[in-house]
């Protein structure tokens, strides 16, 4: 290979580097709070015995699983503004974009951790005579959100790591100072390899955390 | 504005071209990828650390950076490494097979390992040799376990096969941005493609959870 690496050349330009970080953290954290809050409103709304509640929740969620989510981010960019006439900071579409991405997969991972609660958990309530409210708030609701807790993290990072598609529609995230910086100094190589290494630094911690958990919950379930 | 959705018959043929593209890539990603995380997950499994090592990095690393990173690494840098020109076709090819090579060996792991211990000891207590132990017990059984979400996984990496657009490979997304851009109807241009990519995965997640009722009704039997 005739091509000899030169670090320096991306060490020398870690500022903007960090800068885009700080725009990638910033569009995850926000994400995630419209994801962990929203997306347990949609859980309910999902979960709700009324067809009118229920079927357009249903849709929303099935919607942003089944298509690409830069499909989503490039239609959102593009739509949104024309559509209703609203022009937001770039960040803050690209924060909205995920943010309802995320709602639609953790709303899933709430289903799933509330309808896993056991039916018989539900009848020994019924049988100690605790009201509905009670047996939601006391037995339902402590054993489903600690269930869902492995899932909700492994769609954070999950976000985090489609986090780099606003780059698509320029937002000056991580991995759009990267490929800026790749084409100024012409070094791809050291350049995308070091922001591949940027984003498994954030993700591989929270993804061991999430291994830790589970195999905890494992060992408790048994 | 209004919105004039009779302009995308005039793309029709353009859209599916790149509704081809996206599906030839994803089922050619889809064989070579699952392959590879069969023989990645067995290779985690080891109890050789010089072969359990590498490919535990290998799937930490695939599962930890975003798959537009790999993409453009593949597409610019590997070029640039092996000094042979890589058609757009194959390093899209090399990208997905590697990423779904890595979250297919985490599946395969995981049913592998859901395959009880009491089954080693059956074997172990019937005297069967461990060839017959690996491809007669755990192996089909875990194969079965890891059906549904392998199947996920297609549809993921479905999903993600619209990612090759943004290193310029006319596939479903790229067409579809292109008129959108050409024509300056990003809302229903946009909004076609988004249909189409439901149209095809929706099913698909349905038949994921019917297939897992299936085998859970299967295993408890």
């Amino acid at each position: 290979m005739d091509y000899t690496l030169d670090i320096g050349a991306v060490t020398r330009n870690l500022e903007p580097l960090f800068q885009g970080l700080a725009v990638t953290l910033q569009l995850t954290v926000a994400a995630n709070i419209i994801g962990i809050t929203a997306g347990f409103g949609l859980a309910l709304l999902v979960l709700s015995r009324f067809a009118v509640l229920r079927v357009p929740a249903m849709l929303f969620v099935e919607f942003f699983r089944c298509t690409p989510a830069i499909v989503q981010i490039v239609w959102f960019f593009y739509c949104v503004p024309m559509l209703f006439n609203v022009f937001l900071g770039p960040v803050t579409m690209g924060i909205l974009a995920l943010g309802m991405n995320l709602t639609a997969f953790n709303a899933e991972a709430y289903r799933a951790a509330i309808q896993a609660v056991p039916k018989e958990h539900l009848d020994a309530g019924i049988a100690l005579g605790l009201s509905p409210t009670q047996r939601v708030l006391n037995i339902v609701l402590p054993q489903a959100l600690r269930a869902s807790v492995p899932v909700l993290l492994t769609n954070g990072i999950g976000t985090f790591q489609q986090s780099a598609l606003v780059a698509i529609v320029g937002v000056q995230d991580l991995m759009y100072q990267g490929k800026t910086l790749a084409t100024q100094t012409y070094r791809p190589i050291e350049t995308f390899t070091i922001i591949a290494l940027f984003y498994l630094a954030v993700s591989f911690p929270v993804s061991q955390i999430v291994g830790y958990l589970e195999r905890r919950r494992g060992l408790a379930v048994r | 504005m209004s919105l004039d959705f009779s302009i995308l018959l005039k793309f029709a043929d353009a859209l599916a071209l790149g509704l081809w593209m996206t599906l030839k890539l994803t089922v050619l990603c889809v064989v070579l990828g699952s392959t590879l995380g069969f023989l990645i997950g067995l290779a985690r499994a080891s109890e050789n650390a010089l072969i359990r090592v590498p490919a535990s990095v290998f799937v930490e690393f695939f599962r930890g950076t975003p798959v537009l990173i790999q993409l453009f690494w593949i597409f610019f840098c590997l070029p640039l490494i092996l000094g042979v020109e890589l058609s757009n076709l194959a390093s899209a090819t090399i990208a997905l097979t590697l990423y779904m090579g890595a979250i297919t060996s985490e599946t395969f792991r995981a049913s592998l390992r859901a395959v009880g211990r009491e089954q080693m000891d059956a074997c172990t207590a019937l005297g069967l040799p461990r060839r017959v132990q690996i491809t007669n017990v755990i192996l089909p059984q875990a194969v079965l376990l890891a059906v549904p979400t392998l199947l996920s996984n297609c549809i993921s990496l479905f999903k993600e096969s619209a990612l090759v657009s943004a290193v310029g490979m006319a596939d479903l997304m790229f067409i579809g941005q292109n008129i959108s851009n050409n024509t300056a109807r990003p809302v229903e241009v946009l909004t076609a493609v988004a249909f189409l990519y439901f149209v095809i995965a929706f099913p698909l997640t349905r038949l994921v959870t019917r297939v897992e009722g299936r085998m859970l009704r299967k295993l408890a039997a």
